[in-house]
């Protein structure tokens, strides 16, 4: 046996690896891939140049770490760098994302706006969820569908996107806050508002009732 | 009381750092610990943001789950092939050709043909070259 013989039998192994190993989150990148792209075709291309991306630096993945972790970053970064189509959007200010507290003080909610924040959630159908996913910031959304969908942690997602854990943290709380708005405001256009909710009638009522 | 040191307000700002269980993160933690044990309404915002957050998280997941279309999956196949095979064979083709005409004293001609051909197949794959530079 050459040494050619040796190079080409270790590249075939490692295709083998590579299919047996990366190949099975395809539809999970794809999955991802739609997030970020907001279109098939993109998320297509996107997954497509993913992998081969990622095949060629296979070897520098180490065998025992996160791959699924790896072949996110390598999706994000892909993304970052070939897809992202509007490339002078606006940036969000750096020094906003880099404060780990929320801009503005919360305060405590009132129980008719929880009550109708669940039923938004419980009765909106998937595709107004997608639609308001959409919506949100790339940045945000990148963060909030990397920790609340794919479950990685925000030291794995500072990583994935190459920020910061703790403008990680930022972006999480902002996006998921943005979220919620928009689905409470898809919830208020199908009827599931605050206004028409009985209860929040009975309890205007009810404070009517306690001033006079 | 030590809880009124810091404000309602600081403490759900940071409701993000409670909910993903990275408190320890913050240098007001214990503040924060404390305000939460003899604070009524925070207590209470905590747990709705917690549950608001498991059923945000609930509905992500419900929801983005499309699975790839079955020719991306054939097509991701054939580009990793042909990366393996297509750009990485040097294929090398020598063919030569011998000929020999002999004439003897009788004025008999021998005519002689050879052939040789060679194919040698190469395969080089970029990154193997680069691990031993």
């Amino acid at each position: 046996m050459t040494s050619k013989d040796l190079v080409l039998e270790s590249a075939a192994d490692r295709t083998i690896r590579f299919e047996r190993d990366a190949l099975a989150f395809t539809d999970q990148l794809y999955a991802a891939a739609l997030r970020y792209t907001k279109n098939p075709e993109d998320a297509r291309d996107l997954v497509q140049d993913t992998y081969l991306k990622a095949f060629t630096s296979f070897h520098q993945f180490e065998e025992g770490t996160n791959l699924r972790a790896w072949l996110y970053r390598v999706l994000t970064t892909t993304f970052i760098n070939t897809y992202r189509k509007d490339q002078r959007r606006p940036q969000i200010a750096q020094a906003e994302l880099e404060d780990w507290q929320v801009a503005e003080a919360q305060s405590h909610t009132s129980d008719l706006g929880k009550s109708a924040e669940v039923e938004a959630l419980e009765n909106l159908p998937d595709s107004d969820i997608k639609s308001a996913l959409q919506e949100i910031p790339e940045e945000f959304r990148m963060v909030v569908y990397l920790a609340d969908v794919e479950g990685f942690s925000y030291k794995e997602i500072a990583e994935i996107v190459g920020i910061p854990a703790g403008t990680v943290m930022s972006r999480l709380s902002r996006g998921r806050k943005q979220l919620r708005e928009k689905l409470a405001a898809y919830a208020k256009e199908l009827g599931y508002s605050v206004e028409t909710s009985k209860k929040t009638v009975a309890k205007a009522a009810l404070e009517k009732g306690g001033k006079s | 009381m030590s809880y009124i040191e810091i404000q309602c307000g600081d403490v759900l700002s940071s409701v993000i750092f409670i909910i993903e269980g990275e408190l320890e993160q913050l240098p007001q933690r214990s503040a924060i610990e404390e305000h939460i044990t003899h604070c009524l309404p925070c207590t209470a915002e905590i747990a709705h943001e917690r549950a608001m957050h498991d059923l945000l998280q609930e509905t992500l997941r419900r929801t983005c789950n499309e699975r790839a279309p079955e020719d991306l999956h054939e097509a991701i196949h054939r580009q990793l092939r042909a990366q393996l095979a297509g750009a990485t064979e040097v294929v090398t083709q020598f063919s030569m050709t011998e000929i020999s005409i002999e004439i003897d004293e009788f004025g008999n001609i021998e005519h002689r043909e050879i052939n040789i051909e060679q194919t040698h197949i190469q395969h080089f794959i970029d990154e193997d070259r680069d691990e031993t530079r």
